[in-house]
Parts: structure tokens; sequence; C-alpha cells
């Protein structure tokens, strides 16, 4: 049996100033706000690579925090540049739909990855 | 005189049997010529190593000469292997149409023969073939096709050296024969950087790379970099070693480079002597593997001791011994592998391209 269709963006533009907007494969449409996709990013810099733990410190990131650019990873990821010039994380499909779970809006039915890179 | 349009309505019958679709449709049909009775076209497949091309070049010639006051069918038989869609962001290869690594679960399952040996099958066939030897931790591609030259400096890079015909280029050209090199993560990034924008590849229908064995920084380096149409995993049919072929699969899932399909290595046995085919090992391992993870068996290799022979020498077997039974299967399967890419840039045309405006 082929493997089913995995979630994947369609397209990714701006909603609002600053947000993210993601449309998927499956038809939905998500909206990422600027400062979580900061918060969320997986980086080796934001994350605890043994234990898993978010090591960035919600008090050390700017408000107004954004991204600047947004860059196509290989066919599985995005990369984002943020406005306070962190730009390690790799967002892949599987980490941006288990976001969407989180923000209450499922992308699809997908099973949170252990490791967020 | 028979018109353009039973012509077309003739051909729409002819089906593709890889692609689905009928050859029109396909767009394969052009060059048509109504001349009286005398009609000619050329068929212009996906690839010159296309397995169907006879079937679909008599089944065409028939289905013309079936409509009534045609009395003579030329068809011109020719290939155009169609690129992978073009990637998001910045394209490293830009005259390269397909990349298709060749990747195992682990060493000594033949990896390298076969990727030399379909390398040269794709070349023969009429196809432009490069083949970069990335197995930095045992470079063989050199012993296989016999090159003893290293690649020389070209006007914007390295010229690849051509061996059987095909562009090679190997990560034992840069290393010390015997000496020892410990890679770190960065430096294979690096290196395969190198290899994909620094040489000199030009125009290829197929670039063939020989991976490392298991999942490591070259493969993630190149799903990374470049759009790869699809891999291919070797192994033998052992249980034990289709387990650890099957992590290597999971890897190229997780970073969504398609999986074009798995090849069976050491699969029977021919006997030297007398040329029958036994089967020493449990048989069928591969194909029920195949089945259940959902990707295409391209084909089984026999364990025959031509082939070890002829790669020690630096001829491969399907130019040393092209009619003996090995050749026959990899050539078999050179044919295979170019119809699941044809399928794949298909299927990838069929699927929107990600759009990032922001
Ligand atoms: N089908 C086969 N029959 C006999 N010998 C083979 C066959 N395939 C590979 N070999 C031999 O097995 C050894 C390992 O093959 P190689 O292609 O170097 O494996 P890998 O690249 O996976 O490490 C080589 O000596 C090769 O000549
Ligand atoms: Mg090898
Ligand atoms: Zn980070």
């Amino acid at each position: 049996m082929p493997p089913p269709t995995k979630p994947a963006p369609v397209e990714i533009t701006r909603a609002g100033d600053r947000d993210v907007q993601i449309r998927w494969n499956d038809g939905r449409t998500v909206v990422y706000p600027a400062r979580f996709l900061r918060m969320a990013c997986p980086c080796d810099h934001c994350v605890d690579e043994m234990t898993g733990r978010r090591v960035l410190q919600e008090s050390s990131v700017p408000l107004d925090v954004h991204p600047l650019a947004i860059e196509p990873v290989g066919r599985y990821a995005i990369s984002l540049r943020f406005s306070d010039g962190h730009s390690t994380g790799i967002f892949t499909w599987e980490w941006l739909s288990h976001l969407a779970a989180e923000l209450g809006q499922p992308a699809s039915a997908v099973t949170t990855p252990n490791n967020p890179h | 005189m028979p018109t353009q349009e039973q012509v077309l309505t003739a051909l729409r019958k002819v089906m593709d049997p890889d692609l689905h679709r009928d050859i029109v449709t396909l767009g394969f049909v052009r060059d048509l010529k109504i001349d009286q009775g005398k009609v000619s076209f050329s068929v212009v497949l996906t690839t010159p190593a296309c397995p169907v091309k006879d079937r679909l070049k008599e089944e065409s010639e028939q289905a013309v000469r079936a409509i009534p006051g045609v009395d003579q069918v030329t068809v011109d038989m020719r290939s155009d292997v169609r690129p992978a869609p073009p990637p998001p962001g910045l394209n490293l290869v830009p005259g390269v149409r397909n990349i298709v690594p060749v990747g195992s679960g682990k060493g000594g399952v033949g990896k390298s023969t076969v990727s030399a040996n379909l390398a040269v099958a794709l070349a023969k066939s009429g196809a432009r073939v490069g083949l970069m030897d990335a197995d930095v931790y045992g470079p063989s591609i050199p012993t296989i096709l016999g090159i003893t030259e290293l690649p020389t400096p070209g006007t914007k890079g390295i010229r690849p050296v051509v061996a059987h015909g095909v562009k090679v280029i190997s990560s034992g050209f840069f290393m010390k024969p015997g000496q020892a090199v410990i890679w770190r993560g960065p430096m294979l990034g690096k290196l395969i950087d190198q290899f994909l924008s620094d040489v000199e590849w030009g125009e290829l229908d197929y670039l063939v790379i020989d991976l490392p064995p298991g999942t490591g920084d070259v493969q993630l380096t190149l799903c990374q970099r470049v759009p790869l149409t699809g891999a291919v995993i070797v192994s033998t049919p052992q249980d034990v070693a289709l387990t650890v072929a099957q992590k290597a699969l999971d890897m190229f899932r997780q970073l969504r480079c398609p999986i074009l399909g798995i090849i069976e290595n050491m699969s029977y046995f021919i006997c030297p002597h007398c040329g029958e085919r036994e089967n020493i090992f449990d048989t069928g391992g591969a194909e029920r593997a195949a089945a259940e993870w959902g990707v295409p068996l391209l084909g089984r290799i026999p364990l025959a001791t031509g082939i070890r022979i002829a790669s020690d020498s630096g001829r491969p077997i399907i130019l040393d011994e092209p009619d003996s039974s090995s050749a026959r299967a990899f050539l078999e399967i050179s044919q295979n592998l170019a119809a699941q890419i044809s399928i794949q840039n298909m299927k990838e045309t069929a699927e929107p391209a990600l759009k990032i405006s922001f």
C-alpha cells in the first residue's frame, strides 16, 4: 500500500503585518502568530538537544519579533529569518502541522514528532 | 486521405503502461505528417531506456495502419528525458535533470556495484549520465570503472573523468590511498556542496549518486541542497539486511525524498558450471518488503562470481559480459528505474509546487 499523503504546505503567505499563513494540501489554512513561531523555534539554541526541553527564555524575545524572510529547505521544511537576528531553526512540515494542532487549528491528523528537528 | 483527427484518435488507444495514459495525452506524438496514404510521426518517450519502446512502436504502427486509406506508416522513436519540476530556491546543478541517490542500510550489499552498472546501462541506452561517488568511507567507483586518471581543472570548476560513457567524480580522487579520513558533519556538507556546484557536470539526464551506507550527514546534506528525483535502496534478501534497509528508506521518507524502488542484490545463485539458477537464500524477501513499504521492486541481481571479477578488473559486467544473465538483470533494472523516474516526474508535475510569498 502506498503511504497516505502527508501534510505539506501548498502556499505560504503573510497574514496581517507580520504573521505567517500556511495553506495545507488538505485545504485548511492556518495562521501562525509571528512571536509564537519564534518561541517555537526547534533549533539547538532554543531546545536542549538531550532533554528536548525548551531553553529559550520568553523574556529574552522581543515582543514585536517577526519573520523577515522565509526560505524553502529541501522539500520538507522552511527556514525563517527573524527580526531578532535568529535564523537557525528549520521548521519541518511535521513540526508545523504539530504547531497547528497546538494552535487549535489542526492541519490534519498527524502524530507529534518526538524530535522537533 | 486519412485526416490528422483520425490518426490522433487511433493513437489515443495506445497506452503507456507505466504512466497509465495514452501517448497523445502524454504529448509523446510529434511531427505528424500525412501525405496521401503515407503517415509518419515521432513518438518522443521520456527516456531512451524505456522498457516498452518496441511495444509502443508496434502498437502505434498497428493502430494507424488500421485506418482506411493508410498504406504506409513510419514511426520514429525518440526520447527526451523530462526534468524533475524546478525546485524552490537556488538550483546548484541546473543542467542535471534527475538526481538519483543509491542507498543501503549497511555496507557490502553491492551498492557501488549496482550504482556503477546502472549508470553504465543508462549511458548505453543513449542517456547522458553522471556518477557521483559520495561514499567517503569507502569510495570504490574508480576501481569498479577502472579509472586511473584524476579529474582535471575545467573553465569554471573540476572536470569529471569520463569512463565507459559516464561522467564520474569520486571522493577517492581527493584522498590518498590508505589514508584514513575522519569526516565530521560540516566537512561532509562542504564536500557534497562542492561535488554538486564545483563539478562541471554539464547537461545530464541522470546523476546517480553512490551514497555511504546507512543514514548520515551526506544523505541529509543532499536532501537539503538539491531536489532529488528519488532514492533507490539496495539490499540483500535476508530479513536482517532488509530491516536495516528500512531505516535508510525511513530517513528518505522523513526528508521527503521519494523512493523509486528497491533492488535485491545477491538474490539467487547462478551455478558457474551449469548455468542453473539456484535459490540458496530465502527468496522473495525484498518482494515482501517492497509490498509492505509500498515501493516498487526494481529487480533482482544474482550472486555471480562474474560480477565481482568484472568489477575487480575495472570493466563492469554490463560491458564485460553483456549477454550474461547478470548483465541482463542490470539492464532490465536500469529500464525499470528509468520508467519509475518518468512516473515520479509526472506525479510531481501534478502536485502543485509550494508558493512562498512573504
Ligand atoms: N551480485 C553480486 N555477485 C557477486 N559479487 C558481488 C555482487 N554484488 C557485489 N558483489 C561483490 O561484493 C563486494 C561488495 O560490493 P560493493 O558494491 O562494494 O558493496 P557496497 O558498495 O554496498 O559496500 C564487492 O567485492 C563486489 O564485487
Ligand atoms: Mg561501496
Ligand atoms: Zn532557534
